[in-house]
């Protein structure tokens, strides 16, 4: 469970999130909104910990951020996986070895890091790429490697921040079914968006945000 | 979540999960290098030489200290004797203190022989033949016994100056003590250097690496993201940078080798026409040693700040 309580963001003048309250259940789908400056990405990063909240606080599964320094940090992140906009994939190494990084990090030994990188790639339809340079692929197939590197260490949260945003409706609408996939198996979802139509298309808590506030939780 | 390997806390563990890691990054940072040879090159000749250069001056100054050790023993007093001491006189003397403990050996230099050393060592021939008389009193050349200590040679220095017919008593070795000296303020100018270039190594590479890892932010910045500590994002680097000190440190030690190589044959000649049996001193083992030892701490501390300074910054934003 995700708990935001009273969580302000201030940046000199500007209130990128004011006592933000929000609660996202484990094992629940949702989808953050708002125009640009809304404070979606505000509150990614302080659910990242790559950014500290000036009030309030945030707890993750009973567990308060504020206590969380140095190498907790680290740890911390290792239960989520993160999908970004850019993909964020590293040039200099092959597909196979992108999605391998979170694994390599956590300790899995080579065999079970094969195994489990092909599971992931196989998920997202691009095992035959495996030995591919990733600047090779298409922008959806990137963002699909990203995905694989997020999921495969199995995290318990699966965080996206503008998954869809440089790719076509269709592209976009097979990511989303992507994620509805893992939400299946027990991951809990947040994806910050802003593609209404492709959203409101699916069954899930949408939570929109304007100057940092909440305004309006609806589905379910 | 299951991680197979990781448990916090326990070291026995983790242990080859993180030798494993290790291995990666040092393999990895390795082939990297090795795929831009001419770089890694021009890296690797700028380390070996800015450690060659001050090893080589410290290899000539133990030289130099090795070809003078024999000089200091043993001391020699110059004895000039009183002008009413006849050449008889002064071999009586010499006779006498040549039985004294300590001294090992007396030899006599008449008047004459000393003016005609003098007049041919200086070559001032016309003005010393139209001086009326020889200027100069009969000498005795006093040498000690090797295993003389200082306070033996003050106890001699002592007891020459009471003799009869004794005007002076000079020991020999201000020249030494200048030598010595000499050979002092140069090796601390070697130190002085050798920290200078050290410095200016460190800079260097830290430029090096400094540049690597901006072309390769993303990847801190991606490891940071999913969860991986600074020290796995700091460990390629690190890795590099002792690559660097590695590759560098052992031509640094061949480049030195090869100079005592080229140096031996002029220096042995040199010897040779000093009639010494002294023979230049090639780089001992523990030249190589200390110069790969400096070069690895050098590369490591470049590498280490150019990081810290990034994943600082990195975590700021």
């Amino acid at each position: 469970m995700i708990e935001f309580d009273r969580v302000s963001r201030r940046y000199g003048d500007q209130h990128a999130l004011r006592n933000l309250n929000l609660a996202i259940d484990q094992g629940e789908m949702a989808f953050l909104t708002g125009h640009s400056g809304a404070g979606k990405s505000t509150a990614l990063r302080l659910l990242l910990l790559l950014d500290r909240p000036t009030g309030g606080e945030i707890r993750v599964g009973g567990e308060r951020l504020t206590r969380l320094t140095g190498g907790a940090v680290a740890r911390y992140r290792r239960r989520f996986g993160v999908v970004f906009q850019d993909h964020r994939l590293l040039f200099d190494r092959s597909v196979h070895d992108n999605v391998a990084l979170p694994l390599e990090i956590a300790g899995f030994s080579p065999r079970d890091t094969t195994r489990r990188v092909r599971a992931a790639l196989d998920k997202v339809g691009l095992l035959a790429s495996e030995r591919a340079d990733p600047a090779s692929l298409s922008g959806g197939e990137q963002q699909r490697v990203g995905i694989a590197r997020a999921v495969v260490a199995r995290p318990e949260f699966l965080i996206a921040d503008e998954p869809t945003g440089n790719l076509d409706p269709q592209l976009s609408a097979e990511i989303m079914s992507l994620f509805e996939a893992f939400n299946q198996v027990g991951v809990t979802v947040l994806i910050a968006t802003h593609d209404m139509p492709l959203i409101c298309r699916l069954r899930h808590r949408i939570i929109t945000l304007s100057s940092g506030n909440l305004v309006a939780e609806d589905g379910q | 979540m299951k991680l197979p390997l990781f448990r916090d806390g326990h070291l026995w563990r983790w242990w080859p999960v993180w030798l494993a890691q290790h291995r990666s990054a040092a393999t990895n940072s390795w082939k990297k290098l090795l795929a831009r040879p001419l770089s890694t090159g021009m890296t690797w000749l700028l380390v070996a030489l800015s450690l060659a250069l001050p090893a080589s001056l410290w290899l000539t100054l133990s030289n130099l200290n090795a070809a003078t050790a024999h000089l200091e023993h043993p001391p020699q007093f110059s004895l000039l004797l009183t002008e009413q001491t006849d050449l008889d006189a002064a071999a009586r003397l010499q006779n006498s203190i040549t039985s004294w403990p300590q001294v090992a050996a007396v030899a006599l230099l008449p008047a004459e022989e000393a003016l005609a050393q003098f007049t041919s060592l200086t070559g001032l021939s016309p003005l010393l033949a139209s001086l009326p008389r020889n200027p100069l009193p009969h000498t005795l050349l006093v040498s000690l016994e090797k295993t003389a200590t200082e306070l033996d040679r003050a106890r001699v220095a002592e007891r020459l100056e009471s003799s009869d017919g004794v005007a002076q008593v000079v020991l020999d070795t201000l020249w030494l003590t200048r030598l010595e000296e000499g050979l002092r303020a140069a090796s601390r100018w070697v130190l002085a250097v050798g920290v200078m270039m050290a410095l200016g190594t460190v800079l260097a590479l830290g430029n090096t690496l400094r540049l690597t890892v901006v072309a390769r932010e993303e990847e801190i910045l991606v490891v940071r993201l999913i969860g991986g500590s600074k020290a796995f994002a700091r460990r390629p680097f690190l890795y590099t940078g002792l690559w660097y000190g590695l590759g560098g440190g052992l031509l640094g030690a061949v480049i030195l080798w090869f100079f005592s190589g080229w140096l031996a044959g002029p220096v042995n000649a040199l010897f040779a026409l000093y009639e010494s049996q002294q023979r230049l001193q090639w780089p001992g083992f523990h030249y190589p040693v200390i110069l790969l030892t400096v070069a690895v701490l050098l590369g490591w501390i470049a590498a280490w700040t150019a990081c810290e300074k990034h994943l600082r910054q990195l975590e700021r934003h």
